[in-house]
């Protein structure tokens, strides 16, 4: 017999399920490609293109041995990319945290105009600047320097993360600042000993975003590099030649690429939802 | 210790005036309380006093100086905000040694300091946490211990109380009065709740939209609101409010209202001669309204019949919703008294503390 009460359990239990399948799915979608490069960067050379593709095979490292130890191309870019996304990171931050905070505090003429600015700037595709980029670093004989690409990349990074800053100060209660201004403290003191400590959660956040941006940028590496300074999402197209497509390197190069952007964007989940100003005000 | 003066103090909001000609003298150890509406301008107010805000026009003064622009860490307040704003990355003995560190006050100063003030609030045992792991009640110390660690001449309060839950806060409103009656500072305390303002002022400051109503005692306050807006603010549940006419009866003068006749007491009649055969608008206080059966209230002069529509039993007092005509009216009653909603019940009001008022500018007549 089905009472009332039951029926309605059943009905809970049905949409759990759907909601569940709906998810899975979704996650499926989203997952193929990385679980594909995945899969295939594991593959023996004679596994990758069998059809139809092999879910279970002996898994291997020769791929990523190859594309470590056997060309120097990969560690290079590998090295450039990490020099060129800290240092893109770190110039970020000194500008967008100051910045940000002034846009979130300081009232002055056409703040709004310029914080919009920021924001539009966003928006322009990057292929329409790929032109003007390029004659600028020409003709300052920046093309294929590491300081060339930085400034291109902090375009890029640094309009998103003074608004993401922004966000954080604004979460801030103005009353934190008027209580240090009243306690004695300086705008400095306030800046460095109250209000930065509550938002480096923020500043993690910004910093990964930041990082991510720079480390996964292609179409103006591409373009703005040479041999000596690319990056490796430019690196990688040595496996991709018109007498060979190595792919096997090309994958495991790939989830080398990938795996500390994810491992990143773990931790940086984490972070978000955590937030900083725990308990600086109503609980 | 320092007595606060405010002189002509005007704010506008770019052209908005928040707060318009305010002047006040608050003594030396004055527990004087700010209350209003939202919006009223109380936090503007005080955060005059505190500097946060700079002055459009007048003059405030802490103890003998003028401190239109001084900044607020050398005017000697210290202020606890409605959010407490403790630092969130710090213990809370760094919170309270900030601003002595501020004052480059030597570390062993500092430390005796807070051993000696977290045992007044006895948060002794909770110096080494951080705000967020802290309750709502042990934040509320906190921010008080904050603020009285470095001996200010003025404190301010913005709703302290105002994050706390109902029984939390009688509780805390205990406390803070304790303590100001140690300390003896002098306090000025913003808050919306007429209830708190009444229970702490030693005198109570209503404003309205940025000018203050009245100034004086609570009982005072309570009992001789000097107009409509303050009668209706101050009291819970509020004044019953009726709109009524004045009318010459024989050589009497009643408040005549559909269905009531209320007549005015002898010796109040000058007030309101004046005023015959004109409107105005009569104030009764719910606990001023009884029922004509009971012998205490046989001092009442006017009565009224009405039908009973609510009941509300709050244990230590009944609140009585009755209806007359198209007039609904509260009353308080006795926790005992069986009424039954739709009944028809005799009233009584006891004239001698009615008031009645100006129609048009609100002033009170009486
Ligand atoms: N920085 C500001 N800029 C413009 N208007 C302001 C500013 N601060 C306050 N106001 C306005 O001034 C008026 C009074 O504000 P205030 O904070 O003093 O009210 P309040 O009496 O403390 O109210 P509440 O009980 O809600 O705290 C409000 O109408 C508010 O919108
Ligand atoms: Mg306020």
């Amino acid at each position: 017999m089905s009472t009332p009460g039951s029926t309605i359990a059943a009905g809970k239990r049905a949409a759990a399920v759907v909601k569940t399948a709906l998810f899975l799915t979704t996650i499926l979608i989203w997952a193929f490609p990385v679980i594909w490069v995945i899969m295939t960067s594991f593959k023996a050379r004679t596994d990758i293109f069998t059809l139809p593709p092999k879910i279970f095979f002996s898994p291997t490292v020769e791929h990523y041995v190859e594309a470590f130890l056997r060309s120097s191309d990969i560690t290079r870019g590998i090295g450039n990319s990490l020099l060129v996304a800290g240092l893109t990171t770190l110039l970020t931050l000194l500008i967008a945290v100051p910045a940000g905070y002034a846009f979130a505090r300081v009232t002055f003429r056409f703040r709004n105009q310029m914080s919009f600015f920021a924001l539009i700037s966003q928006m322009a595709p990057p292929i329409g600047l790929i032109i003007p980029y390029f004659f600028i670093l020409s003709r300052t004989n920046m093309l294929n320097t590491y300081t060339g690409l930085i400034a291109i990349h902090m375009s890029l990074t640094v309009p998103f993360s003074i608004w993401l800053m922004i966000t954080y100060f604004q979460d801030l209660p103005t009353s934190l600042e008027e209580s240090a201004a009243i306690d004695g403290a300086s705008p400095f003191t306030t800046f460095f000993r109250v209000v930065l400590p509550t938002v480096w959660g923020g500043v993690g956040v910004t910093a990964i975003f930041a990082f991510i941006e720079s480390w996964n940028e292609f179409l103006y590496a591409v373009v703005l590099t040479g041999s000596r300074t690319k990056t490796v999402p430019v690196a990688i197209f040595s496996f991709l030649t018109t007498e060979e497509s190595l792919w096997g390197p090309f994958t495991a190069t790939g989830v080398s690429i990938m795996a500390p952007v994810i491992l990143v964007a773990l931790f940086a989940q984490r972070q978000m939802i955590k937030g900083m100003t725990l308990g600086a005000t109503k609980g | 210790m320092a007595e606060v003066i405010l002189r002509n103090v005007c704010k506008l909001f770019g052209k908005v005036p928040v707060v318009r000609d305010f002047s006040l003298n608050i003594a030396d150890g004055e527990f004087l309380v700010l209350v209003g509406p939202s919006g009223c301008g109380k936090s503007t107010t005080l955060r005059l006093v505190a500097g946060l805000e700079s002055l459009s026009s007048g003059e405030i003064y802490i103890g003998d100086r003028l401190v239109n622009d001084i900044h607020p860490r050398d005017r000697d307040i210290a202020m606890v905000f409605q959010n407490y704003a403790l630092y969130p990355q710090m213990t809370v003995y760094d919170n309270m040694a900030f601003s002595l560190k501020m004052r480059k006050v030597p570390k062993r100063e500092i430390d005796q300091a807070i051993r000696r003030t977290s045992e007044l609030l006895r948060i002794d045992q909770l110096l080494d946490r951080k705000p967020g792991q802290l309750s709502g009640g042990q934040r509320q110390r906190v921010a008080l211990g904050r603020s009285i660690i470095r001996n200010p001449h003025v404190f301010l309060f913005d709703e302290p109380l105002s994050n706390l839950d109902a029984k939390l806060r009688i509780a805390m409103r205990a406390e803070l009065l304790e303590l100001h009656q140690r300390l003896m500072t002098t306090a000025i305390y913003v808050t919306h709740d007429q209830l708190e303002a009444m229970t702490m002022g030693d005198r109570i400051v209503v404003m309205n939209e940025g000018v203050i109503q009245q100034v004086d005692h609570p009982e005072t306050v309570y009992d001789h609101p000097v107009n409509l807006f303050v009668a209706g603010f101050i009291g819970s549940p509020s004044m019953n409010f009726l709109d009524c006419r004045i009318l010459q009866n024989g050589d009497s003068l009643c408040a005549a209202t559909d269905g009531l006749r209320l007549k005015i007491p002898a010796g109040k009649q000058a007030r309101v001669q004046s005023y015959v055969g004109r409107d105005a608008v009569l104030g009764i206080r719910p606990e001023h309204i009884g029922l004509a059966s009971d012998p205490a209230r046989c001092d009442c002069l006017a009565g009224f019949t009405a039908v009973v529509r609510v009941v509300e039993s709050a244990g230590s007092e009944k609140i009585v919703h009755a209806r007359v005509e198209d007039h609904s009216l509260v009353a308080r009653l006795d926790p005992h008294t069986r009424l039954k909603t739709g009944e028809t019940v005799e009233f009584a009001v006891r004239m001698e503390t009615v008031h009645i008022f100006d129609k048009v500018t609100g002033q009170t007549l009486m």
